[in-house]
């Protein structure tokens, strides 16, 4: 199974995560994410403990992402897994995994709402296509 | 599918979409483009994006998208729409995550036979001066409270602090400073993305260039500009960075979970919004204040590091770089009683303005109009005739092919050798980044420029060419 996807849009970055469940939707949407940013990682690895709570599932999903690009602008920071201890469809706690970094290579500026789109195929594989400014 | 048919011809630079076209349709949507760019602009979703923006309450008139639109995310790139105070809202998608990214514009007393000879070095110097911001940052990281009085003192705090002179900010628009700004509305996290970003210039299509003056339109308004043939100015393309997009980011969530208590209902989240004179509403405005004077604090501080390299390589001697102008093309003001909206779109008041410096108001706001790398830009001066615009025009050449295919269809290097051959010299980090801002991703400057020369909302003053480009990433 592919983790995520790069989509065509003119101006901005728009990625497509899949996964089994919402868990591993949300953080392959992360590795989506992260792996955009083209970091110059260190050898020092990150932790970061999160709590996010939402209106709803799409608006959780951008909180997550928001977050996580937040923490990773602040403390100079990639993160490419999440464990979650909590996940609601309002309400995750988990903690972010990734590694120091040097330099980004792009700047993410936010995660948009934009055509934000949540879905399960099938009844099997959920998708999530989601818009980044950049 | 928005077709050419659901357009009336208003004349041969703008067409409407009547509000009868979608129920939820408050005004209706006019596009300034020529009959050929109307074909290429249903291409993307720009427009459908501009007919959502005309469902958002207490919008008036018409909404607006110039002839560099592109899609963006809520609204379109290139999008105008001004609201009522009494029953208007406010949406943060509206200004969008860059807030008060724009343009200001330094000029020379040389011509560029004078500084060809210094030109590889003041380029170097100038890089090295004006950092992305994407690795380290910059050496100095601020502490919150100087972080604050940036916030609320603007560009105009910096030159209190010496980095500027007086002049430099009665040629900004708003004097570089909102005085709605309020430090207390705008998050830590904020301010912390903000602490080592001012004086940096960002990645993507921010950029800094050392251009000449290749063309006058107009000689007496570009006399009052103070523009002359072959003159060397220096233009620099930055926002409010990081600090920026998290205020928006922040207030885009707090509008989206408000909303339903005023009983809003928008066709996209992203649209988000408040009344004008709600209490998330007026915080909006505030923050975004903050984020505008930390944008114009920024732009302020490069401008202090270009002259410093600009002294480095001519000399203590060297006579200054003076601002003309500096503009913002991501914004809302009030401006006759209305809230404004301009979201890749660039504030150019008429001649006689009193918002417009002195100086200027014989012949007009500058406007400043940003070609992509490596092709021409523009400054133009605002006109009466635009009031039917809310006083608005372009800000750049607009995308028309993503970063994706702009990347599978050409190399950075190919980009650099094809600018050297034109004579261009260009410093960047990332092939990558060179290659995605490839000047075949964008329209044709020219062709846009010309649509708002003839639609009268601001005319052609000069046409600037690159002779450097600096680029962040």
């Amino acid at each position: 199974m592919k983790k995520y996807e790069i989509l065509e849009h003119k101006a901005d970055l728009k990625i497509r995560a899949f996964g089994k469940d919402k868990k591993e939707l949300f953080s392959n949407a992360l590795l989506g994410m992260s792996e955009s940013m083209k970091a110059e990682i260190k050898d020092a690895g990150a932790k970061r403990k999160i709590t996010v709570k939402s209106i709803d599932l799409p608006a959780l999903l951008v909180d997550f992402l928001s977050e996580a690009l937040y923490l990773s602008q602040a403390h100079k920071e990639v993160y490419f897994d999440a464990k979650f201890s909590e996940f609601t469809d309002t309400k995750i706690e988990a903690v972010l995994i990734g590694q120091k970094v040097e330099r980004f290579g792009e700047d993410l500026k936010a995660v948009t709402h934009h055509d934000l789109n949540i879905s399960r195929k099938n009844d099997k594989l959920w998708e999530a296509t989601i818009l980044f400014d950049i | 599918m928005i077709s050419k048919k659901d357009f009336r011809k208003i004349n041969d630079w703008l067409w409407e979409i009547p509000k009868t076209f979608r129920s939820d349709m408050r005004v209706p949507a006019r596009a300034y483009v020529s009959e050929k760019m109307l074909e290429e602009v249903f291409r993307d979703e720009s427009i459908l994006q501009l007919v959502n923006t005309a469902t958002l309450p207490g919008v008036v008139n018409y909404v607006l998208a110039m002839p560099d639109m592109h899609e963006g995310y809520g609204f379109p790139i290139g999008g105008v729409a001004a609201m009522r105070i009494s029953d208007g809202v406010i949406s943060p998608g509206g200004v969008g995550f860059d807030i008060n990214c724009g343009m200001k514009l330094l000029r020379s007393d040389y011509a560029e036979t004078d500084l060809k000879p210094h030109l590889e070095r003041l380029a170097t110097e100038v890089q090295k001066e004006v950092p992305s911001g994407l690795g380290r940052g910059r050496q100095l990281k601020l502490d919150i409270s100087s972080v604050n009085k940036i916030l609320e003192g603007g560009a105009q705090k910096l030159v209190e602090q010496g980095y500027g002179e007086k002049d430099d900010l009665e040629n900004c628009e708003s004097n570089g400073k909102f005085p709605e700004a309020d430090a207390s509305l705008v998050s830590d996290r904020a301010k912390n993305r903000g602490r080592d970003q001012v004086g940096t210039l960002g990645s993507g299509n921010h950029f800094l260039e050392i251009q000449r003056v290749d063309e006058i339109f107009d000689e007496k308004s570009a006399e009052i500009f103070g523009l002359f043939k072959n003159q060397v100015v220096i233009m620099i393309h930055t926002g409010s960075r990081g600090l920026g997009h998290q205020i928006a980011t922040d207030y885009i969530r707090v509008m989206i979970q408000a909303m339903t208590k005023y009983g809003i209902r928008l066709p996209d989240r992203e649209l988000a919004a408040c009344p004008i004179n709600s209490p998330e509403g007026k915080r909006y405005f505030s923050a975004m204040s903050c984020g505008a004077n930390y944008a114009w604090a920024n732009r302020q501080m490069i401008a202090h590091f270009v002259r410093k390299a600009w002294k480095q390589v001519l000399g203590e001697k060297a006579l200054p770089l003076k601002v003309i102008y500096d503009v913002a093309h991501n914004i809302a003001k009030i401006e006759n009683n209305l809230c404004v909206h301009r979201k890749g779109a660039t504030r150019a008041f008429p001649p006689g303005h009193p918002e417009i410096p002195e100086k200027y108001r014989e012949v007009g706001q500058p406007v400043l109009i940003p070609g992509s790398m490596g092709t021409a830009s523009y400054v133009l001066a605002g006109q009466e005739s635009g009031k039917e615009a809310f006083y608005s025009t372009c800000h750049g050449a607009g995308r028309t092919m993503s970063r994706h295919a702009a990347m599978k269809t050409t190399r950075g290097e190919e980009v650099v050798r094809r600018l050297k051959e034109k004579g261009i010299l260009v410093k960047c980090r990332s092939m990558r980044g060179i290659a995605e801002e490839a000047p075949l991703a964008y329209k044709n400057i020219d062709n846009v420029v010309e649509v708002v020369h003839r639609a009268g909302l601001s005319k052609k003053v000069a046409k600037l060419v690159p002779l450097a480009v600096i680029k962040g990433e």
